[in-house]
Parts: C-alpha cells; structure tokens; sequence
C-alpha cells in the first residue's frame, strides 16, 4: 500500500508518513500503557519477592525501608529446596495439573462438539446445567463430596485429585470450546461429511485447529485451577507424601500463630515459576500454529 | 428442516443410495452426540450432582439437621443485620470487580494485539503473574502490604509525607483493598481469553472496514465486540459465580472485619457454619446467590447458544 | 540447670520449615487398628515426641495405629473433622479445638470410663474442660494438653519497668509467689497501657475477629461479671456488670494501636517480636520466635497472669480434647490410646517438646519442671500455667452462655467487636444494642 503510494504526487508521502507516524503513536502508546499495567500488576509480586530475599530478622524487626533488601539471602530458597517434602509437593502438583489438563481438555472438547453440532433432546438443559455447577461453592460441596471420595477410597490419596479438579475445569472450557465452535460455518462440518469423513475426524481436523487459540486459553484455565487450588486439597489430604504444593507449602509453614513468612514467600515465588514459564511458551505456540494453519474462508 | 429434508420427486438411484446414507449418518448424529458429552455426564453427574443435591437438602435442615425445614434457613438469615451486610457487600466486591477485570482486561487485550507477535511473549508473561500465583498465598503477601503495623504502603505514603492509611481497618478502606486484590488477581484472566477471542477474529473484517473508512472504536463496537460476545459472555458469567464464592481474600486479609464490613458469603457462611457447629445455616448462607444467578447464567448460556446457531447458519 | 533455648533450639522453630514428613505412622501390630488425628504441633518437636509415644503404646498393645498430623493452617484440621462428622465415616479418634468439641458432642462416643480410670492417677480436670466436652453429666471427650495452652500476658520486661514503672519480673517472680498480684488489676493495666502508648509501645491487643482477640476481650468481660449470655441461655446485655466492662473498655482502646481491629492471630505476635509492643496475649509462641528472630527482645519477655477485675481473675485458655468418634471401628484401642497418652508422663515428655507451650487441663500437672527451666530470661514461662497462688479461673471466652451460642459469640469475635465499636465512637448503649441483635441471632 505504501509502495503504491509512494509514486504518486506531492501530497501522498505525507499522508503515509502521516498514517506511519500515527501507527507508530499507536505502538508507542500501547508500550506506555502496557508498561503502566505492569508495573502495577507487579508492585505485590516484587514486595513477595522481595520478602522472599530478606533474612527472619530482617522481616521480624520491621524497620527501614520494606520495599529495599538490605541483607540478600538465599537461605530461604535454599532451606525449601532441602525440604524433603517440598520436592515431593511439587511432583505432585506437576503431576496432578499434567492430568487435569488432560482429561479436562479431552471432556470438554467432546463435550463441546456434541453440545454445539450434535444437537440431542435436552442438549441445552445438559448444558445450562453443567455450567450451574459453579453455583454451589466448593467451601459448601467439599461436605458431601468428601463422602463420595470416600467411598471411591481416595481420601489421603492425591489421585482424587485428578478425579476433582476436571469437575471444575470442564464446564468453562465445554462453554468457551461452544463458544469457538459455534463462530465455524456449518457448511464446513457438512461437505467433511459428505466427503466420509467421520464425526471424530471432523472434530480432529477441522473444529479443533480452527478453534485452537480457545483450546489454549482452556488448557491455561485447567492448569491455573488446578495448579493453585486450595480447599480440595485441604480437606482430603493430610499425608506428606500426598499433598500438593499449595496446601504443602502452607500447611508447613503456618504453625499455629507461627508464620514462616520468608519462605512462605520463597515458596510463592517459586508456585508461581513453572506456570508463567509454561504459559509464556503455550501461547507463543498458538500463535505459531494460528499464523501458519488456521485460514477462515 | 435445514439438514435432512430431501431432494423430492423420484430419485435415480445413486442419489436414492446417498439419501438413505445421509438419513442414517443423520439418525445416529444425536446418539454420537450424546456419546461425545458422555465423559462429561459421567464426570458431573457422579462427582458434583449427588454432592450438590445433598448440599441443597443440607440447606433446609434445622441445626441439628434432624428436622426439614424448607426455606426457614433463609427467612432467618434475612432478619439478622449481619446478614443483610452480607449480601450488600458480597454484591458489591463482585458486580464491581467483574466490571472492573472485564474493562481492564479487554484494554490489555487490545494492547498486547497492537504490539508485534514476536515481543508479545514477555509482557504476557509479566502481565500472567498475578493470576498464576495460588490466590491464597498472593494475598499473604498483600497482607503484608496492608499490614496493620508496618504497612509496606503507608510507608510509601509517609515518606511522601502522608498520613498513613489504615488500610484494614477501617470499613471503606477494606473494602476497596478487597475489590482491588480481585481484579488484580482476576484481570489477567480476562486478559487471557479476550486475547484468545481476538486472534479468532479474520484479519480481513478488520481491513475490509478499514477500506471502507471505519475508525479504531467503531471497529471495535462493529466488529470485535459482537465476533467475541460469546467469550465475553461466558467469561463474565463465570467470574461473577466465582467472585461471589471468592472465600480466600476476605479471610486471609480481614476475616470478614472490621465489624463485619467486609464480610462475604462464603466467609460468614464459614464462621456461622462450619467453626460454629450449624453446617444447614452455613448451607443456606453458600447458595443464597443460587436461584439468582442461575437464572442469570441460563439467559446468558442461552444466548450464546442462540447466537452460535445464528452465525453458524 | 538452666535448659536455655540454645541456638539448636532456637534453630528448631525456625527449622519448621523442615518439617518430618507427615506420613501415616503405620506401628506394627497384630490385634487391631486404631486411627487418630492429632493437631499439628506448632514446634516439630512436640509431634515427634507425640509419635515417639504412639510407637511406644503400639508396640505394647500390638496394635497398628495410624496417626495423621492436621494442622490448624487454614482450619484444615477442622474442616476435615466436619467432612468426617457428616460422611459418618473417617478416622476413629480426633483431636477437638476448644469449641469443637461442643459442636460434635452428639457424634462422640461417651468417655466416662477412661475420665474414671484417670482420675485416680491425676485428678479431675478443670471447670472449663466438663463445660465444653461434658453431656447430660457424661464425658464425651477427653481434654487433653496436646495443644492447649494459657493466652495470657506477654509482656516486654525492660519497657514496662522503664515507662510503666511496673518490674514484672518482681511481681511475678520465678518462685511459689507472686507478690504482684495483688496491685495487678485493671486499673494498674490502664495505667501502663497509657503509659506505654505514650513511649510509642502500645499494648499489642487486637480488636479483629481471631481467636486471640475474642480471648483477650472475654478476659476483661469475664473479670467484671459481665456475661453477655448466662447459663440459661438468656441473653444479659443489658445489664450493670457489661456496662461496667464496656465503660472500662472505652478508656482501654483509646490507648490501643489504631490498627487493632484488623489483627488476625499472627498480628500481636509480629508486633511483639518486632519490639513495637510492650505488652501482647499470647502463649509463648510468640516469645520463642522472638528468641530466634530478634534476640534482644526475646530475652526481654516474661509472661504472667492477667490483671484482676471486681469480679475476680480470669486467664484465657484454649482447651483440646481428644474424643473417639461414634462410627469408629475400633473404640475399645482408641480409647486405650487415648488413656495412655493422657498420663503424667507422657503429659510432661511432650510439654517439654514443645517448650513448655503444652498447658495440662489437669490442675495435677501444673508442677512440670520445664517451666523454671526455660529461658531465655529464665523463669519467664514461670507463671505461665495457673499455678495454685494466682488464684485464677480458667476461662473460655464465650462461657458461660450454653455452648451452641458461646462458639458463635467466640467465633463471630462479639465481645472484640464490641470493644471495635467503642474505639470508632459509638455510645455504649449502641454498642448494646448492636449487641443483642447479633446474640439474638445465634440462638438457633
């Protein structure tokens, strides 16, 4: 466009360099803003960090500038990693959300397709009626459920886990995948079918990669639920060897009315690390898949 | 209907067989149907619909759970002033931070789509950090910040020669440190899936209207809004059904203080429930919210339904 | 012989951190299983010597126990223990915090005969332990010193002699009397609260909702008579002995940190091992951090008993109980468990554990040596327990109101609130009244 522009008259290269200078206001505005959202966003994660460096006696006696390290440490990080249950809560974490996200993702992508372009009698109630399963909180369901878990044998067990948690991540990701799915032209799945293709491959070659940037953004909502969730693990867990990071690292480190607060930070920062790394490196792959797969007509 | 009415008059025979095909492919489409949401039924039905009833029943039990008594749970609850506290409170910390994460996130939507693909990555990454941290250890930290005593903030504020605010201590105060620790929890996840909703939106709708002179708001009011409704939707819905059962903040950072001024539903449902020995109250108190929001979440589940079938047409 | 908090001890709160892992002991046995739950001590050593016991009894009766350590860390241990109430189905004993045991009565198994074969060897246990865990005169639960302790005064020694002119170390000596007791009652308490928020060093007393504030505020009630509900049930709000209390309350606040209506059960602590207060309630958790945390100011602590009021001296307790659940499957070994662990012995070897923080239900007990012993100061835990001359009453704030509305009055932090509501201006009377619609909602 700009080349074309760029032999006409007189009055041309100043509208483009007009037009390139509001884009690059643009840009340059959008830097701004974003770098205003950051270091917002970020105020608390630095304190944490921060905290996370500072030696006991130095948080204990609160004096000085909070937000300035006056004696670096490591010795929090150091003592967490020695802590032989730490590794064993991480494992577990890892482990459970690995699960989670699998399972959930394969649930609700079937679900999705089914409830979307598999209409059946009662599709719309099944489906208005998974999403209200959000509506009772799990500070009330834990109650009755913890029978349930019982009777399956999974209390103290960290695998239960993986049985609950994809309760909590499937109905959102069904309602975003419907969400995705309804945006595709019917016109599609039909001539796949009148081609032979079956329901599965379908969905496989055509729904999914289309509707890949809402299956990512699913895949980050089941690991960040299962990865920081709380109350479940709480309740159903009480060994070491089967607790998961949250719980772990505040169940050790909260004593009574005695607080750990340098590693209980150490131990925030490092729950935070492997889901921001893995999620800075999902989506980028979205994107890669987006600009090289999915045409839309 | 639109699928399945066939060709009339008399076919030949090839197409005779395609039709007879086409009609069994269509009879099992619903049972494939019901087949592809098997897992999920199983999965809900077995592990939340058994729970969730009894946690109904459990609602309309007497305290000690050995009578039934409909809804007289929540005409008690309706008399006591705390109650009523509640429920404003709880109403006002999620309709607000909803709005609040929702308008944030769609900005930060929009502003990461502007900057180039390949830069992209690591301001997502900083901006995911908030969302990524487990809630109940995140607000440990803020709970630093607001600390009573020795207020990361307030020291901030005295140096720059303010008074220092008492941040948890005072009912406003507390209850905008509340709405603020939510979105800024929650902002990144709306981020998250409107960039999603972003990228699924054809490049060309974009230039077509370009060409055809529109500016960046209209494009976003023609375009972008109605192309990612359905996300929108969804993703309100589901922040303001959790926003409303949020337990962790209120109770780490003021345990539902000062006098009760912060409380929310799920942590006076914990203090009248579970530490005191009246799990039905507890109950009743949790699924209050219930019959308004699910009928809210019917209309709007209803309506992305509807306007799937709409575009897909 | 002098057992300091050595830097190896100190070394051991501040090593919580690597915690033995809490795994299901699994003791060999050939008759029968048992199950329990115990509290999460605050200091690893006490659950070490808790196993060390339990192995022991194990090995004995040829019985296999599993033990679970829950912790009170986001209520855990009591959210697991309504989870099991309700599925009727979980562990065979449980540890119960002051005012579960209440709520669980109906679900417990009656203890009469292991309180029976108890009392011989130590005694009876005190008044609040029958009005938490006794039903229609029968036991349901056993009180026990695993996690109980005294919240009492924590005080700063050099700060309230210097600015209070109050040297508690001689009016609470480390020997059979205490000489301070008679000047030590409110109005003293005012005094040096005033005198102490004017040196910058306010009387750490929270105002929120947590346990340490309902305790300390139902100290100061408890002390005027003022009781919000009686025996009966009756609420009793308005009556000479609140306003008493309440006018009382109103002179006290003012000389509180402005930030104590939102103190959480961490706060007096920080506060005191940071040196910013003169004086907290609390056990002595607070005090060994500081020893490991902030030297100085940990060795400047000592602890003693709460100031006198007209109506006597009342000191806050946390009680716990251990109870054998209805549905259990071994009742018989899980009583034996609990039996053999309540003894003297076994008693005194975890108290030491956990550094003298372990307060005896059993007034039998109030002689262990670990009390003199540890330091530094030595002798600052001296006074910690009830010992006979005090002449204190232990209290359960919320008591002695029937216990279905004392755990609300405790956990909805009423008398704290009350005391909040004085500091942000409002008259007594509406504070009273305030009062009584909340109380008249917990009467369910």
């Amino acid at each position: 466009m700009s080349g074309a522009a760029a032999v006409a008259s007189v009055p041309a290269p100043v509208r483009r360099s007009t037009m390139e200078r509001r884009r690059l206001w643009a840009l340059w505005g959008s830097y701004a803003a974003l770098a205003v959202f950051v270091v917002t966003f970020l105020v608390p994660p630095y304190y944490v960090l921060a905290t996370s460096l500072k030696t006991d006696a130095d948080i204990a006696a609160q004096v000085g500038n909070p937000w300035l390290i006056h004696h670096v440490t490591f010795q929090n990080y150091i003592d967490l990693f020695m802590m032989p249950n730490f590794r064993g809560y991480f494992l577990n974490s890892a482990m459970i959300a690995a699960v989670t996200v699998s399972v959930s993702m394969v649930i609700s992508v079937m679900a999705a397709y089914g409830l979307s372009r598999l209409g059946f009698k009662g599709s719309a109630v099944l489906g208005s009626g998974v999403f209200l399963t959000y509506l009772i909180p799990d500070s009330l369901l834990f109650i009755p459920l913890f029978q349930v878990v019982r009777m399956l044998g999974l209390i103290n067990k960290v695998w239960c886990l993986a049985l609950i948690y994809p309760t909590l991540a499937v109905p959102f990701c069904t309602w975003i995948m419907i969400g995705y799915f309804g945006s595709i032209p019917k016109e599609l799945d039909e001539v796949a079918l009148i081609d032979g293709a079956g329901y599965l491959r379908t969905l496989w070659s055509i729904f999914i990669p289309v509707a890949l940037p809402g299956i990512i953004a699913a895949t980050i909502f089941a690991f960040t639920v299962s990865w920081g969730e709380f109350l479940y693990p709480i309740a159903y867990l009480y060994s070491s060897d089967q607790k998961v990071l949250t719980v772990g690292i505040a169940g050790d480190l909260i004593r009574g009315d005695v607080f750990q607060w340098g590693k209980i930070m150490a131990g925030c920062v490092i729950a935070a690390a492997p889901p921001i790394v893995i999620y800075a490196f999902l989506m980028d792959y979205y994107i890669a898949g987006l600009t090289a797969g999915a045409t839309k007509g | 209907m639109a699928d399945g009415s066939p060709v009339a008059a008399d076919p030949p025979s090839r197409v005779r067989r395609r039709r007879s095909g086409m009609r069994r492919l269509l009879q099992r489409r619903s049972t494939v149907g019901v087949l592809f949401c098997l897992p999920m039924i199983v999965l809900i039905g077995g592990l939340v619909l058994y729970p969730a009833c009894y946690a109904l029943y459990l609602a309309m039990l007497n305290r000690r759970m050995t009578q039934f008594v409909g809804l007289g749970n929540f005409a008690f609850l309706l008399q006591r002033q705390t109650f009523r506290l509640v429920i404003f409170q709880s109403c006002l910390f999620a309709v607000s931070a909803v709005l609040l994460k929702a308008f944030f996130g769609f900005i930060l939507a929009h502003l990461m789509s502007n900057i180039p693909s390949g830069r992209q990555r690591i301001w997502r990454g900083l901006l995911l950090v908030p969302w990524v941290i487990p809630l109940a250890l995140s607000t440990l930290g803020w709970w630093w910040l607001f600390d009573p005593s020795y207020s990361a903030f307030n020291y901030v504020l005295q140096d720059l020669g303010f008074a220092p605010i008492p941040w948890l201590g005072v009912a406003w105060p507390a209850r905008l440190c509340m709405i603020t620790v939510n979105v800024w929890f929650g902002t990144s996840f709306f981020m998250i899936m409107y960039l999603a909703a972003l990228k699924s939106v054809p490049e060309q709708l974009y230039e077509a209207a370009s060409i055809d002179g529109a500016g960046t708001f209209q494009k976003m009011f023609y375009i972008t809004v109605p192309m990612i409704r359905n996300i929108i939707s969804v993703t309100v819905l589901y922040s303001l059904i959790v926003t409303f059962s949020n337990f962790d903040i209120v109770r780490i950072l003021t345990n539902g203080g000062p006098e009760d001024k912060t409380h929310v539903f799920a942590t006076y449902a914990f203090q009248v429930g579970i530490q005191s020995g009246d799990i039905p109250l507890g109950a009743s108190v949790s699924l209050f919210m219930f019959p308004l929001l699910a009928v809210f979440a019917y209309f709007v589940l209803r309506n992305v339904t509807r306007r799937g079938k709409e575009m897909a047409l | 012989m002098v057992s300091k908090v050595t830097r190896r001890r100190a070394l051991k709160i501040g090593a919580a951190a690597s915690a033995l892992p809490l795994v299901h002991i699994r003791t060999a046995g050939a008759a029968g299983k048992v199950s329990i739950v115990f509290y999460d001590a605050w200091v690893p050593a006490g659950n070490i010597a808790l196993k060390k016991q339990v192995d022991a009894f194990a090995e004995k009766n040829k019985v296999e126990v599993q033990a679970d350590f829950l912790s009170t860390a986001n209520n855990q241990i009591v959210i697991t223990e309504n989870a099991e109430a309700q599925a009727k189905a979980g562990h065979d004993a449980y540890s119960f915090a002051t005012w579960e045991a209440p709520s669980h009565l109906d679900d417990l198994e009656p203890m009469d005969d292991v309180m029976a074969r108890l009392a011989p060897k130590i005694g009876q246990p005190n008044a609040t332990a029958a009005y938490l865990a006794k039903k229609d005169g029968h036991w349901m639960a056993v009180p026990t010193s695993s996690g109980a302790q005294v919240k009492g005064p924590c005080g700063r020694i050099s700060i309230l002699r210097d600015a209070a002119g109050l040297d508690v170390t001689k009016m609470f000596p480390a020997s059979p009397s205490s000489p301070g007791l008679d000047t030590w009652n409110w109005d003293t308490f005012l005094k040096a609260a005033e005198a102490c928020a004017k040196v910058g060093k306010p009387f750490g007393i929270g105002l929120g909702t947590t346990g340490d504030s309902s305790d300390s505020a139902g100290c100061l009630f408890a002390s005027f008579g003022a009781e919000l509900v009686n025996a009966k049930g009756d609420l009793t709000v308005r009556t000479d002995a609140v306003r008493q209390a309440l006018e009382y309350a109103q002179r006290l606040v003012k000389f509180l940190p402005s930030n104590a209506v939102s103190y959480d059960d961490a706060s007096n602590n920080r506060v005191l091992i940071s040196g910013q207060s003169a004086l907290i309630f609390n056990p002595p958790s607070a005090w060994a951090v500081a020893v490991h945390d902030n030297p100085p100011v940990g060795a400047d602590c000592w602890h003693f008993p709460p100031p006198a009021g007209p109506k006597g001296r009342f000191v806050p307790i946390a009680a716990y109980f251990w109870g054998v659940w209805k549905f259990a499957k071994n009742k018989s070994a899980a009583k034996d468990l609990i039996e053999y662990l309540s003894q003297r012995e076994q008693s005194e070897e975890r108290c030491n554990a956990t550094m003298g923080y372990d307060m005896p239900p059993w007034p039998s007990m109030m002689d262990f040596k670990v009390w003199e012993t540890e330091g530094p100061p030595q002798g600052t835990l001296y006074n910690y327990p009830i010992r006979p001359w005090h002449k204190d009453v232990p209290l359960v704030s919320g008591s002695p109101a029937p216990p279905s509305i004392g755990v609300e009055i405790y956990n909805r932090g009423t008398m704290p609130t009350m005391m909040a509501k004085l500091l942000s201006g409002q008259s007594i009377n509406d504070v009273m009244a305030w009062a009584e619609n909340e109380l008249e909602g917990f009467k369910r």
